[in-house]
């Protein structure tokens, strides 16, 4: 694979992960801020930088049943949220592709 | 067949176009004190009319003895002005040279016999005149020759008079003969001076104010009357006269010297040192390629995971590497010449990191190396392979570590847009341009060259266009593609400072991602990766990009390169299609694509300061290769088949080290 640095942002606002202060996504790919994840609320992004993401599996949702996978930080490995692969509703069907931000795992950043 | 034929009447021109020439060293030793002709003809075995009639008449102006002695030879009539068909090597020129290069090594018998043999003298008596002037001091006798030497140009006189006059100034100074040298300043030089010269009139006259002689040499920075400032001025004024009047010193020898020079840039494996032993005037110079690092002799695999960078230490005996399994590595590499009887050991694996490896950078001694895993910066002592300290200064990762070549401690760059001299006292720059990628500073301590992503300031609402990422194929890592979260492209910088004060002297900004920094030896040069699949060499005395290097592969990832060889002559660097690449400086060939590596990148490289026919490339398959000449390899080739395969990977984990010399033939 080699050696990467890390992305960094640049914008009115830039979201990090709280425990090390890596980059993620900016104020200007937020999609929503009306999500739930684990932790409460939660946004979503149309992209994100700087997570790895994990093996795909289905969870049941309130809005119906989604194939996901969870993102880590690519510096400290925290769960930060999830990446949406497959909606089965077709109404859900936006979200493919997008990415899940816990809001209380981010910190703002430089 | 050449007739030689017999021409009376050139004596006398030959006789007067002789004369002493003061320069020529031994020649005044010898003649004066051998016995002349009779004893050197001896002393060579060579019995000749030559040695009739040289007389010795005792004073330092040989001329007379010397014409009388050139009066029994006979000159020689060839057809033509050529020397052979070249019509561009004219004989004349030639014979000349020759007659300058004989003298001025003593052989003055020769020299006359050959200007009497040629009927080519080496130059006209008032060129001798006009040399002797200058360099015994006598100014006013000197001055009027110019005209008769061919300085009939109004301008070119005035120059050459303040040449003299300046030189005239600084003696009588130096003698402390202060009102004439005012005179000189005023009636001599201040009249004919020049805009330009007014300057240096200004500095001249500040010159009145020195304490003593010395301290007049020293900021003059002029060797006084008795040093070789007379003779400077001498190739100083060579510039207004033709150089057919007066030839310029030793030129046969600046001729020989850049054939020598040519020779040696077109020798594109050159590789070892240029010295008298090794080089002849009877046959070209060229190193055989077959003397360049290009097979691998060993294989060092005990990470386990990517090899992000190597460094040496300046001994050459030790090898530090810095991987992605959050390890560096002290390698001992064995003197021994030959690759299969030396030793090459793990020395340390300093475990201590917390995240994967950037960088690496031994002390100039050797005793300290330092690393970086993301923000931090460890030190470790070589010696015990213990861990001295760790300096948390930096807020991201850390991309560049340098010790500083005047010993005074280390730089360090981060992407957090700060450049730590690390010294007594510590100096921070914070807040520069760049989040920088990696930098460097010249060995004359003038200059810092950091490269990275510029850094974009917060943009204004309502330019920003949200764009649509439907990416297909999930990658294991998002980078966003760039479209999704980058509002604007990367923008990305080569900044150069000015060492001392911190001041950029320029910043430069480049399309791609920047990813590696090395300076050349001599100060003169910057080495930079360039994504994609670029390497640009910039010239820092003239602020431009002086060569591209292509042929390697650079995307996305962090690949290194590296000057080597004999006076750098060589730029090798890593590449994402798992080669090593090498190209000849000057040129820009590309010499070398070196196979080996497993699958991925060789993320960089690193050229041993000692042994300059070995390196060692790193790579993403978890090995460290160190390659080198197939001179000693190839004696032991001959004893084994040779495979063109890959060579067989060792066991994973069993911290090995592999020297497969015999089947892995880096040139088949």
């Amino acid at each position: 694979m080699g050696m990467k640095y890390r992305r960094y942002l640049a914008g009115e606002r830039i979201y990090g992960c709280s425990k090390c202060k890596t980059h993620l996504a900016t104020i200007h790919s937020m999609i929503s801020r009306a999500f739930n994840g684990q932790h409460g609320r939660a946004y979503l992004f149309d992209g994100v930088v700087n997570v790895i993401e994990g093996e795909p599996n289905d969870r049941q949702m309130t809005t119906g049943n989604h194939t996901v996978r969870d993102i880590y930080c690519v510096k400290c490995a925290t769960v930060l949220g999830w990446k949406y692969d497959r909606a089965y509703e077709q109404s859900q069907q936006y979200k493919e592709g997008k990415y899940i931000l816990e809001r209380n795992l981010l910190v703002d950043v430089q | 067949m050449r007739n030689p034929e017999p021409e009376p009447d050139s004596h006398s021109n030959l006789s007067s176009s002789y004369d002493f020439v003061p320069e020529a060293g031994p020649s005044c030793v010898t003649l004066d004190k051998a016995g002349h002709s009779n004893g050197i003809n001896k002393e060579n075995g060579y019995s000749t009319p030559v040695s009739n009639g040289t007389v010795s008449n005792g004073s330092s102006t040989m001329g007379n003895g010397l014409a009388k002695h050139s009066s029994s030879i006979t000159r020689v009539s060839l057809p033509g002005t050529t020397l052979y068909d070249d019509p561009y090597l004219d004989r004349e020129e030639f014979v000349r040279l020759v007659i300058q290069s004989l003298r001025d090594v003593g052989y003055i018998e020769s020299a006359a016999t050959l200007e009497a043999e040629s009927g080519y003298s080496l130059e006209a008596p008032e060129v001798s005149e006009f040399r002797q002037h200058i360099l015994r001091g006598a100014w006013a006798d000197a001055e009027p020759l110019l005209i008769e030497l061919g300085v009939t140009d109004a301008d070119a006189l005035l120059d050459a008079r303040f040449l003299i006059g300046k030189q005239k100034y600084l003696e009588l100074l130096e003698a402390r003969k202060t009102t004439a040298a005012l005179q000189v300043l005023r009636n001599d030089l201040a009249p004919y001076s020049t805009a330009l010269e007014q300057d240096e009139l200004h500095a001249l006259s500040s010159l009145m104010m020195c304490s003593d002689p010395q301290d007049l040499r020293r900021r003059a920075s002029w060797d006084g009357a008795s040093g070789n400032s007379r003779r400077q001025l001498l190739d100083d004024l060579q510039h207004y006269i033709p150089s057919s009047t007066m030839i310029p010193q030793r030129r046969f020898s600046t001729l020989l010297t850049q054939s020598r020079e040519y020779q040696r840039q077109r020798c594109f494996y050159h590789n070892s040192p240029v010295n008298p032993s090794s080089s002849s005037l009877f046959s070209d110079h060229t190193c055989d390629k077959e003397s360049f690092p290009r097979i691998t002799t060993t294989i060092l695999e005990v990470h386990s995971d990517e090899v992000w960078n190597v460094a040496w230490s300046h001994d050459g005996t030790h090898l530090a590497s810095a991987s992605k399994d959050k390890t560096a590595i002290i390698w001992r590499i064995g003197l021994e010449a030959e690759p299969s009887s030396r030793d090459c050991i793990a020395e340390f694996i300093l475990r201590d990191h917390p995240y994967p490896l950037g960088c690496l950078a031994w002390s100039l001694d050797d005793s300290i190396l330092s690393t970086s895993a993301d923000h931090l910066i460890l030190l470790w002592n070589t010696k015990t392979g213990a861990l001295m300290k760790t300096l948390e200064n930096h807020a991201e990762t850390v991309s560049a570590l340098v010790w500083l070549p005047d010993g005074s401690g280390f730089m360090s760059g981060s992407l957090d847009r700060k450049i730590i001299l690390w010294g007594e006292p510590r100096e921070s720059w914070n807040d520069i341009a760049i989040r920088v990628t990696d930098a460097a500073v010249t060995p004359d301590m003038r200059r810092l060259v950091a490269v990275g992503m510029g850094y974009n300031p917060p943009p204004t609402l309502g330019t920003l266009a949200r764009a649509n990422v439907r990416d297909a194929s999930p990658p294991t890592v998002s980078n966003g593609n760039g479209n999704a979260v980058g509002p604007r492209p990367q923008e990305n910088r080569m900044i150069i400072y000015d060492l001392k004060t911190g001041q950029v002297e320029l910043s430069v900004h480049m399309e791609g991602e920047l990813t590696s920094v090395k300076i050349s030896e001599d100060s003169r040069y910057a080495l930079i990766n360039h994504a994609p699949d670029e390497i640009h060499l910039w010239d820092l005395e003239e602020f431009r990009l002086a060569r591209k290097f292509t042929g390697q592969r650079q995307g996305h990832h962090v690949i290194r390169s590296c000057f080597g060889g004999i006076d750098g002559n060589f730029v090798i660097s890593g590449s994402e299609d798992r080669n090593v690449y090498v190209w000849h400086r000057d040129t820009g060939t590309l010499l070398e694509v070196l196979e080996g590596h497993g699958l991925g990148s060789v993320n960089s490289v690193a050229w041993n300061p000692r042994n300059k026919r070995m390196f060692a490339s790193c790579s993403d398959d978890n090995t460290i290769r160190v390659w080198e000449a197939p001179v000693y390899a190839g004696e032991l080739l001959r004893g084994f088949s040779i495979s063109a395969s890959e060579p067989e990977m060792i066991g994973k984990g069993k911290g090995k080290v592999k020297q497969p010399w015999a089947y892995n033939y880096g040139g088949l």
